[in-house]
């Protein structure tokens, strides 16, 4: 509605967490929980290291790959000029602003290097001519500098889009938003790239004999469909806390919901692609990976994911009214966000319990205790910026918008 | 000052841009779109036809010679048993892509700049499908036992293997070409009306309003029409990804070096849309300066086009570098020689073109000069061309010609009957194509009509808007109703109405100038209480389904069930035939091994979906239907072009020929006639 542009604009109250409101206390909760979590995972963990380090690495790469999803999320809205998500776009600075945060919660796992990843053992070249091979990669030298740079480069990236676009509350500066969307490709080609290698090196080097082509774009998949799972949830929460709720339309539940249902459907089709050429294939270096996850009760993990990632949701978001209500598309949210959880699980896992499914109390711990940091943060930042970008010269757009 | 067009694309915060320039009323659309169609041939058009039809007729003099001689007249050998014949195949299916992304993806995504160059680029696809179908069909030489690749009940008993790649191909190509020719017809509907409707002779009207069916842009047929058009873009878009996905997997599912790698897919999507992009590029230069589109097809959309080459391009050099990469990673030495013998063994030459072609010239792209520079777009959209077709060359030959064993090593060179079959496909590509632009309309457009500010039901011409000339300001129009009638070009006034023959009659027509008093219009008949009833546009009008208080299509479900159905079908086919009719070990898989169907159960399901949307807008439109009492009326052929009406039919309980005809004069009708039925 080009004319209504210069007309509606939010008034900040609409757009804030007024005080003595519930979600003022996340934080506060979150943290707290982190905080058990934390102390679960210390007193298990001792008895157990090598269960913690595997849990801990799960749900580390769970809350990161959400924060690089909302990442993503922001500079392809910048990059393609998307007028009408603007009102979502601050739920997805918010969600990246805690890629610093996390880059903290990695640190455990380099102490838990030659529990997770059996390349670091020192003498596991020795008698592995492939290792051998890889070993100008996979060093941990190396892999430490690899990893500082691609924290490095996201916490760089989330903290000058973060800072822009909350600027831009204060100052009202359009240029701002021609600034940002001038750095959004240069930013995705640097997200792409290292994304690629921190799934190489974080997930497939824990089987070190395994490589796919495709890796890197599965874990863009995941991460994506993980994101706005993720924004779906919290649109609808938010709409009934009685935040936003003047903002945030059916008409944004609508295109949200048809975000989910299209990425996971690209996420089947990345992930069937890998698997059905390894399959067909049939060639051992690659089949490795998949055996490990088709026997067993791994095997059980691999159908369910098939389901509940792919042909559950595929008929259940179809429909028009399940993502127009707030209730139906949170369940679909929440139940993919949780399919994400499993996908990464059902990744790492089987390096650590090759026998079969071994669900552990630390993988709750870790759960806990990183997310708890996650959600308290990125809460935390809530409560100081305006829940959507004020002065965005193109809000009101965004806010109007309605689907054809 | 006015400003230059460059200079409109410097909008630093874009709004909503303006994507079609100089302002045009709908009736200067349909003019300047029409027109090809309807003017002399001009002499640039035979410029472009005769050398096509020459190439043409290459195509048919090497198919012949080859059908004659067989294809030891290529230069195949052992081991390069695929060269051109193959590349050219995936060169023109990944070209056939960027129409569908173009229609149904950009659709999907809100780019309502793909308006003016969707028609043309769903044109381009179907051409670009035929010349990849030539390929498969005479690669084998013996194009009598072509049949063989179809599922056909045959006296030998014999099946085709569902488990081989190349056969997932012959679905995957026929029916995306099938959901090609739908989705473009389906988008032709409306405009094939409107030349119906502007036709001057006889035979004019009868060609193209046989193909019409009988459209009369009634709101009931748009609503259902735009229910099929969402359905078949949201069909098609995991079709075009499954196309050449399929077409990766005849390299992908083998084991060879450098062909088996699990990145395939994505990677010839990003090629495909990166290729048809380039090839639509092309194609838009050429056609806006020979018809003078130049305010339809605007720098701005060259821009869009650029910036999505630079990223599938990107897309590719991604693809690329993983390759490389992962070929050292995996220690497998075989892989590894495969990427280095691409980089630096005998077909260096054709890996590095490939490299500049794709990855390095469309790095250009970053800078806006060059984004909206018409010599630089069309020098490198040709230039990626080229590109794209070595890339394809490159996969296929260096991968066979260097085989397991250096004993059976060997090296390709094309013949001159290759070059002449790339040639002729070529020249079959521009024929239709010029056929195309001479005989339908190249842009679309009733949909190039939405996009204009006036379309919106809600806008209303400010003081500081020009109103567009053969527009009738509405304020005025309701200020002076009597006065409304003279100003359509036909006049119909309302004084006729109270002396009605007395004979049986099918309704009244009133005609209203803007969406807007169409809309507002149709609140108050529908708030009257009738039912029996319809609103007629020229393109959907945003909205208007509500303001009729219509209800939502049941199309959906009816392609659900369709392409639910069309999945059991290919499944139960593929079962049939690999566990009970004709059961064999194939590659060391069980007798039914489930993943293998995967492709061609999708593929059937998405034809049957398909079919459904398509006969179910036509059924629930109630088309065709060539006779009908509306097309008596003179005034009403401007249905299709400018003008906007509701017609109310005398068998609605509410229907009284006088007090309806004031009522629509009351709500600002123009016009107002009785129909006889």
């Amino acid at each position: 509605m080009i004319h209504e542009r210069d007309h509606v604009a939010l008034r900040p109250e609409q757009a804030t967490i007024p005080p003595g409101h519930p979600w003022n206390r996340i934080p506060v909760i979150a943290g707290v929980c982190a905080l058990l979590g934390a102390v679960a995972c210390a007193i298990l963990g001792a008895a157990n290291p090598k269960q913690f380090f595997f849990s801990w690495l799960v749900s580390c790469l769970f809350f990161l790959s959400l924060a690089l999803g909302a990442l993503f999320f922001v500079l392809i809205q910048y990059a393609a000029q998307g007028g009408w998500g603007i009102v979502l776009r601050r739920i997805g600075e918010t969600t990246f602003a805690t890629l610093p945060v996390m880059a903290a919660l990695f640190l455990p796992v380099l102490l838990g290097l030659h529990d997770l990843y059996s390349w670091t053992v020192p003498g596991a070249a020795e008698h592995d001519a492939l290792l051998r091979w890889k070993a100008p990669y996979l060093n941990v030298p190396f892999f430490l500098i690899r990893a500082a740079v691609y924290f490095g480069s996201w916490s760089f990236i989330a903290i000058l889009y973060y800072r822009g676009s909350c600027g831009q509350d204060v100052t009202g500066d359009p240029g701002v938003s021609a600034r940002l969307r001038r750095l959004a490709g240069p930013a995705i080609i640097v997200l792409a790239v290292t994304q690629t290698f921190a799934s190489i090196d974080w997930i497939m080097s824990l089987t070190p004999h395994w490589y796919s082509t495709i890796f890197g774009v599965y874990f863009f998949a995941g991460s994506f469909v993980g994101f706005i799972a993720l924004l779906s949830v919290v649109m609808v929460a938010m709409r009934r806390a009685g935040l936003l709720d003047t903002v945030i339309s059916a008409e944004h539940l609508h295109d949200i919901g048809k975000l989910l249902f299209g990425f996971m459907a690209f996420w089947a089709y990345i992930a069937f692609s890998q698997f059905f050429l390894m399959w067909y294939a049939n060639l051992p270096e690659e089949t490795i990976w998949y055996k490990a996850r088709m026997e067993g009760s791994w095997m059980t993990v691999s159908l369910f994911l098939m389901a509940g990632h792919f042909v559950a949701p595929f008929f259940y978001l179809m429909g028009r009214r399940v993502k127009r209500k707030g209730a139906t598309l949170a369940v679909g949210g929440a139940w993919l966000l949780a399919m994400h959880f499993v996908d990464l699980y059902w990744q790492v896992m089987p390096t650590l319990h090759p026998e079969g499914l071994r669900p552990s109390a630390l993988d709750v711990a870790a759960l806990v205790a990183v997310g708890g940091c996650f959600v308290a943060a990125a809460s935390w930042l809530m409560r100081r910026q305006a829940l959507v970008p004020l002065r965005d010269p193109r809000l009101a757009e965004s806010v109007a918008f309605e689907n054809v | 000052m006015p400003q230059t067009e460059a200079e409109q694309l410097d909008n630093p915060v874009a709004g909503h841009p303006t994507l079609i320039l100089r302002s045009p009323d709908f009736h200067s659309i349909t003019e300047v779109v029409a027109g090809p169609v309807e003017r002399r041939t001009p002499i640039g058009w035979w410029l472009f036809f005769i050398p096509s039809v020459a190439l043409l007729g290459l195509l048919g003099v090497a198919v012949s010679w080859l059908f004659w001689e067989g294809i030891g007249i290529w230069g195949l050998n052992v081991p390069v048993g695929w060269a051109w014949d193959i590349t050219n195949f995936v060169f023109w299916v990944g070209i056939g892509h960027a129409g569908t992304l173009i229609s149904a993806i950009l659709f999907l995504f809100r780019q309502k700049w793909r308006t003016s160059i969707n028609r043309s680029a769903e044109a381009m696809t179907i051409f670009a499908v035929m010349c990849a179908m030539i390929f498969p069909g005479i690669h084998i030489g013996r194009v009598w036992v072509a049949y063989w690749m179809f599922p056909l009940p045959n006296q030998m008993d014999m099946w085709p293997n569902f488990r081989s790649p190349l056969l997932w191909d012959v679905f995957a190509v026929s029916i995306y070409g099938t959901v090609s020719v739908l989705f473009f017809y389906v988008g032709l509907i409306p405009d094939l009306a409107t030349i119906r409707d502007r036709a001057k002779t006889g035979t004019r009207k009868l060609v193209y309003g046989i193909f019409a069916l009988g459209w009369r842009g009634s709101a009931r047929q748009w609503q259902h029409y735009e229910s099929a058009y969402l359905l078949l873009a949201a069909l098609a878009t995991p079709l075009v990804l499954s196309v050449h996905s399929i077409v990766s997997m005849d390299f992908a599912v083998s084991l060879l070096p450098g062909w088996h790698t699990t990145v395939f897919p994505p990677y010839f999507v990003a090629g495909a849309i990166f290729s048809g992009f380039a090839m639509v590029l092309t194609l838009m230069v050429i056609c806006r300066k020979v018809f003078r589109f130049e305010h339809i097809i605007t720098l701005r959309h060259f821009d869009y086009m650029a910036k999505i080459m630079l990223v599938t391009g990107s897309m590719v050099g991604y693809a690329y570098a993983t390759e490389f990469f992962t070929a050292w990673y995996s220690g497998n030495p075989y892989e590894l020689y495969a990427f280095l013998n691409r980089a630096v063994g005998p077909y260096a030459w054709a890996y590095w073109i490939m490299v500049t072609c794709n990855v390095i010239s469309p790095q250009v792209f970053w800078f806006k000069k060059a984004r909206t520079s018409i010599p630089i777009l069309f020098v490198l959209s040709i230039v990626i061309n080229i590109g794209m077709w070595f890339e394809r060359f490159v996969i296929i030959v260096t991968s066979l010609h260097r085989d397991f064993l250096p004993s059976s090593w060997g090296y390709f060179s094309p013949t001159i009957w290759d070059v002449a079959c790339l040639l002729g496909s070529f020249g079959l590509f521009f024929t239709m194509f010029c056929l195309f632009v001479r005989f339908l309309p190249m842009v679309a457009t009733a949909e190039v009509k939405t996009v204009l500010p006036q379309a919106d039901p809600h806008w209303q011409p400010g003081p500081e808007r020009e109103i567009p000339k053969g527009q009738i300001n509405a304020r005025q129009v309701a200020a002076a109703p009597g006065d409304a009638g003279a100003r359509s070009r036909w006049s119909f006034q309302m004084p006729l109405i109270p002396r009605l023959p007395k004979g049986p009659y099918y309704g009244i027509l009133g005609e209203f100038a803007t969406p807007a008093d169409l809309y507002h219009a149709c609140e108050r008949v529908r708030d009257a209480g009738f039912t029996r009833w319809d609103a007629h546009s020229p393109f959907p009008v945003h909205g208007l389904s509500r303001a009729m208080g219509l209800r939502r299509s049941t199309l959906p479900w009816i392609v659900l069930v369709m392409g639910l159905m069309g999945a059991a079908v290919g499944f139960v086919l593929q079962w049939w035939v690999h566990a009970s009719a004709y059961p064999l070990v194939i590659s060391g898989k069980p007798y039914f091994a489930w993943p293998a169907t995967v492709p061609i159960t999708f593929e059937v399901a998405v034809l049957f979906g398909a079919l459904g949307a398509v006969f179910g807008m036509l059924g629930l439109g109630q088309l065709p239907m060539h006779h009908h009492p509306l097309f008596r009326s003179k005034v009403f052929e401007r249905v299709t072009d400018d003008a906007f009406f509701i017609s109310i039919e005398s068998w609605d309980p509410r229907f009284d020929p006088s007090a309806t005809g004031k009522l629509l004069e009351s709500l600002g009708a123009r016009s107002v006639e009785l129909l006889e039925s």
